[in-house]
């Protein structure tokens, strides 16, 4: 099968083009500075830094994680056929996808924890169970991070 | 003067241990990739209240992360000078490092308005407050640069050839 995904046209294109593949890993790094770069400072919101910002504005930010994750989806699957064998089997990359699946099933359990949270209005309380979340998101990014760069490396 | 730089670190002491230490390249990366996430991450949420979005959030209470991006600006500074320290023929000839070094004095001039005439201000704002035009001037034009830097940062390896004798 990833074969054959490196036959179809858009494989053909990111890896023949001279400025396929620096277009879409250009891509890949905004959308990774949005996703990384807002899913942080949630989860360090939510284990006590940044005392005096409001944690509800993160259900609105997170929003904006979306836009860049739905950027590096589409630019890292371009990425991927062009090298879909090798990528199959690099351990680094598998990791970094596993890492990916958890960090933003994480993300919608925590809006979900967050909105329950702050249902009350002045006095929010981030309930211990919504803290561990936190932690564990921030492991699973740090984790996306290493895996991702180390697939170069693997290779 | 690039040229003296150049020279000066130029077969130094660190230059022949980043050289040498085919490990820490690596590593550096990972580094310079989670300061990234930590300053652009921080700034998105300054900057874009700044803007006059999400105007729940105290804009006050922003300066708060002003930590977070200058602990990953650090990281970044650090990081970045080994690379340098590493290839610095390579880097010194690169159009896209030496574009992204002048977006990063831009952006740099940009933060001290910010620090200067708006930061002192923001006080006096309240959710129904739509701030004035140079705060969003000036906080866009940060996530514009931020942008743009790390797009350049990423095009270090495909534009110029390479020339050092490092990694």
């Amino acid at each position: 099968m990833f074969m054959w995904i490196e036959g179809t046209p858009v494989a053909q294109w990111v890896s023949l083009s001279l400025y396929a593949y620096p277009m879409l890993l250009s891509v890949h790094i905004v959308g990774l500075a949005i996703v990384v770069g807002i899913f942080m400072m949630r989860d360090l919101r939510l284990i006590g830094c940044f005392k005096g910002l409001d944690p509800v504005a993160f259900l609105s930010l997170s929003k904006f994680a979306w836009i860049g994750f739905i950027l590096n989806a589409i630019s890292g699957v371009m990425l991927f056929t062009s090298q879909a064998v090798s990528f199959a089997s690099n351990p680094a990359f598998l990791i970094k996808i596993a890492c990916i699946i958890v960090g933003m099933v994480l993300a919608g359990v925590i809006q979900s924890w967050l909105r329950a949270d702050t249902q009350g209005g002045v006095d929010v309380v981030i309930s211990r169970s919504t803290r561990t979340l936190a932690v564990c998101s921030l492991l699973t990014w740090t984790g996306a991070i290493i895996a991702g760069r180390l697939v170069a490396y693997i290779i | 003067m690039l040229d003296s730089v150049v020279s000066f670190v130029d077969g130094s002491a660190l230059n022949q241990w980043v050289v040498a230490a085919y490990w820490l390249w690596p590593i550096l990366e990972i580094i310079h990739f989670f300061g990234l996430s930590l300053l652009f991450g921080g700034l998105l949420v300054i900057d874009l209240r700044l803007a006059g979005h999400f105007r729940r959030l105290d804009p006050v209470a922003t300066h708060s992360l002003v930590p977070a991006v200058l602990l990953g600006f650090t990281m970044n500074l650090v990081t970045g000078i080994l690379f340098f320290f590493g290839d610095p023929v390579t880097y010194a000839n690169n159009a896209a490092f030496l574009l992204k070094m002048i977006l990063i004095v831009f952006a740099g001039l940009n933060a001290l308005l910010y620090y200067w005439k708006l930061s002192p201000q923001m006080h006096t704002w309240t959710a129904q407050t739509s701030p004035p035009l140079i705060a969003k001037v000036v906080g866009y034009t940060s996530l514009a640069l931020w942008t743009a830097i790390l797009l350049c940062g990423r095009l270090i390896p495909y534009v110029g050839e390479y020339l050092g004798t490092g990694n």
